[in-house]
């Protein structure tokens, strides 16, 4: 007991060590792999020229890089270090940073109509950064859709038969009967838990963001259970374009709104509302209901291009 | 006295639920098999979260927050087991080595296929 149990104790030793030991990986793809690379690497080997240009144009890069990774490493270094020496000190009595905060926390509740300060904030008098950062997840979207979807051009390979599919079948969760069941009743209270974080955004903590995140992951919950053909139906790759470009359209038009008439906005001609119901705080239901599309679409486009390589089915 | 009796109980049951998560952590710490570990989670996903939670529902009184709470365990006692089910599912069909630790009941062939173990 002492032999086992003292090295297992302080980690030396696992108790399963020993059983699998000597056991080969019945994973042939890895030796297959190495093998073709082997092959290419001995027709090169003939070839001492084409090695040799090669390893110049290489070498050649490797400083080229180095000098750009430094030169700007240090142009960066010092931009911002000329930056922060012109902040204000720590601690420092500072009117523009005091007037700003007593002034949202103050007046932000007439202002904006909403309870909730965070959302009056970052949907009322910084709406044009929540502009950029929904613009930023939509970028992200549509880089990951170039990198990673399948089409019929890079179908040619015959490889995403072997690596997707045959993976991709050990992880098939749909079709278990417990996920089945426990998912018929979560999702429903889940997609009305985002939609009531959206809605509820001016009054309580929330918003898009945190809204949206929780629809996307309804849909992935939804797509996890019942398989990508039921959400197809509801969410195809042509739904998802249109949720997203009126919502980053009627999001851009209002900011843009906001910029050309002076900022007097389209909440000049909507009415606060009493503060604490649903339909108040002006436009920033609208907006926070705008940013949560682009986040849920966001999060489903994200799983279902890192998991089949494409939204709503069509190649 | 009746706010120092509930709090000796809030204490009471909030230690049982720290003493299962603390059983949970070094479980999870110190096995090396994944059922092992998934089999000391499971501790504090059920009874830790399970003592944590009525504690503090019996500290806060009935009232809204307490629902809440009261559906917290609920939709983590829901999908727990579900993940638990699907971790050990996928160890089953992806471990080649599953025999060495574990004996599988099987009902025919004596092999857990992909497709047949899971449907």
């Amino acid at each position: 007991m002492k032999n086992r149990f003292l090295p297992w104790l302080y980690g030396e030793q696992d108790v399963m060590d020993r059983m699998a030991e000597n056991v080969e990986s019945p994973d042939m793809t890895r030796s297959e792999l190495k093998k073709i690379t082997r092959s290419v690497e001995e027709e090169y080997k003939n070839r001492p020229d084409v090695l040799e240009a090669i390893g110049r144009s290489r070498s050649r890069f490797r400083r080229l890089y180095l000098a750009v990774a430094l030169i700007s490493c240090v142009a960066l270094t010092l931009v911002l270090l000329y930056t922060i020496s012109l902040m204000p000190r720590y601690g420092e009595e500072n009117p523009r940073t005091k007037e700003v905060v007593s002034r949202y926390v103050e007046e932000g509740l007439q202002e904006t109509g909403a309870v909730n300060i965070v959302s009056g904030m970052i949907l009322d008098y910084r709406a044009f950064d929540t502009l950029g950062e929904s613009h930023v997840l939509f970028t992200a979207l549509v880089c990951v859709l170039i990198l990673l979807r399948i089409d019929t051009k890079n179908q040619m390979t015959g490889y995403e038969d072997y690596y997707t599919v045959r993976t991709d079948s050990y992880f098939d969760l749909s079709g278990d009967p417990i996920l089945r069941l426990v998912c018929a009743v979560i999702i429903p209270c889940v997609l009305l838990y985002g939609i009531y974080i959206i809605l509820n955004g001016q009054n309580s903590p929330g918003g898009g963001f945190s809204g949206g995140a929780v629809l996307g992951a309804g849909l992935i919950l939804f797509s996890t259970a019942f398989g990508f053909d039921k959400v197809d139906r509801l969410f195809s790759l042509k739904v998802s374009n249109i949720v997203t470009f009126v919502s980053l359209a009627f999001y851009s038009f209002a900011k843009g709104y906001v910029f050309f008439m002076g900022a007097n906005g389209l909440d000049a001609h909507i009415p606060k509302g009493t503060p604490g119901a649903i339909f108040s705080g002006g436009m920033i239901l609208p907006l926070d209901i705008a940013v949560g599309c682009v986040v849920g679409c966001t999060m489903f486009g994200f799983y279902s291009l890192f998991r089949r390589g494409s939204v709503g089915g069509q190649l | 006295m009746g706010e120092w009796i509930r709090f000796w109980i809030v204490a009471a049951i909030l230690m049982c639920g720290i003493i299962a998560f603390i059983m949970a952590t070094v479980g999870v710490l110190r096995f090396g098999f994944v059922m092992n570990r998934m089999h000391a989670s499971g501790i504090g996903d059920s009874l830790g979260l399970g003592c944590v939670v009525i504690a503090m529902i019996v500290a806060s009184g009935l009232n809204l927050a307490s629902l809440k709470l009261l559906l917290l365990i609920l939709f983590m006692w829901l999908t727990s087991p579900v993940s638990t089910h699907f971790l050990s599912t996928i160890e089953i069909n992806t471990n080649p080595f599953i025999r060495r630790h574990v004996r599988i009941v099987s009902d025919e062939s004596g092999t857990v296929d992909s497709k047949k173990g899971m449907r």
